[in-house]
């Protein structure tokens, strides 16, 4: 039987990394649209992690604001110059 | 990218995070995180912040966060807001001169009808999640930003789904945002004098952002109403916080989906240029 505070923390761990392989790929992807993805991949982690550690309240501002505001913006950037990195 | 940057970006990464891992191990970064006196600041809060037994030192509100974030921090709140909408004011600044061109869009515009249908939707449960965010703030998690942030992903999606055009036919200009959102910092700047002018009135001391009745000041605002929480001026915060945050965002989106030579034409050069 696992104890629940250390299931809470392999949960927090396994989502810490996660956001690191998304991160990773955020950083290293040439096509913004993809990278754009990946960083709301890791957002979506960062979400959970939040609730995890019993932030409701930042979960409520984290949710609509980096999963659908920032993404948008972003987007919206790309759209209007390039959407390739260039070398 | 070449093969040894990418080396460099992950190799560095994981550096980071096991160096912050093994200095949190050690204890570099304190063995009890966070450091005890922080816990009595906790606990002078959940003693306070709904506490009928002692009515003149509580915010009379169950949600501790919004009980700090506009009663017992209301001025730092207040000026965070400022610089939120100091940054719509300042892109509002940037597009001034530019606007969308006139354009009949016929039902055909956007995407397809299965879309724009799932879309009528969830733009309704959106917007029915995004007020009980808010306006049950002093009550659950959540409040006025979150709410405010909530409720602008609808106009979002209607903008993507339906167009552009058909938002602005649809009666969300950006003249209106701008109004929504000025009528949204109006109601919260009246909401921080509301219990000094009734003090005004009565002829008792109060101050500026007070909630509920403090010692030296015997005037505030209803905390229960008709066996209801009320929460005083956290409600009324709430509601005029989450118009205002809504209103802002749909008013930067509005902006950025003007078609990119509507704006150049302005910025480089004719008639209107400046």
């Amino acid at each position: 039987m696992i104890a629940p505070q250390t299931l809470v923390f392999g949960i927090l761990a396994l989502l810490g990394l996660l956001s690191m392989i998304a991160t990773y790929l955020a950083i290293t992807e040439r096509d913004l649209v993809k990278a754009v993805v990946f960083s709301a991949i890791q957002s979506t982690a960062y979400a959970f992690m939040y609730y995890l550690l019993m932030a409701p309240d930042i979960v409520l501002v984290y949710v609509p604001v980096a999963v659908g505001l920032y993404p948008a913006v972003v987007l919206f950037l790309i759209k209007k110059t390039e959407r390739y990195e260039g070398e | 990218m070449a093969a040894w940057e990418r080396v460099v970006i992950a190799v560095s990464m994981v550096v980071f995070v096991a160096l912050l891992a093994l200095a949190f191990t050690v204890g570099a970064l304190g063995y009890r995180a966070p450091p005890p006196t922080l816990r009595d600041l906790a606990e002078v809060y959940l003693r306070t912040t709904f506490n009928s037994d002692n009515p003149l030192f509580s915010a009379m509100a169950p949600e501790a966060v919004t009980a700090i974030v506009w009663d017992y921090r209301g001025l730092d709140t207040l000026f965070e807001t400022a610089v939120f909408f100091l940054a719509i004011i300042a892109s509002v600044a940037l597009m001034r001169g530019v606007s969308l061109p006139r354009k009949e869009v016929g039902p055909a515009a956007g995407m397809s009808p299965i879309v724009k249908t799932v879309t009528k939707i969830t733009i309704g449960m959106i917007l029915a999640v995004a007020a009980s965010i808010a306006f049950h703030g002093h009550l659950t998690p959540g409040g006025g930003f979150q709410g405010g942030a909530t409720a602008a992903v609808a106009p979002l999606i209607a903008l993507v789904v339906f167009s552009v055009y058909f938002l602005e036919h649809a009666g969300v200009t950006k003249n209106r945002m701008l109004g929504l959102r000025s009528a949204g910092l109006l109601g919260v700047g009246l909401t921080a004098f509301l219990v000094l002018a009734a003090s005004i009135v009565s002829g008792v001391q109060a101050y500026v952002l007070q909630n509920q009745p403090k010692p030296t000041a015997p005037i505030g605002m209803p905390s229960i109403v008709d066996g209801a929480i009320f929460g005083g001026t956290l409600l009324l915060f709430n509601i005029f916080e989450a118009l205002a945050v809504a209103a802002g965002f749909t008013l930067v989106f509005l902006l950025l989906a003007i078609p990119e030579e509507e704006a150049l034409k302005v910025t480089t050069g004719g008639e209107h240029a400046h």
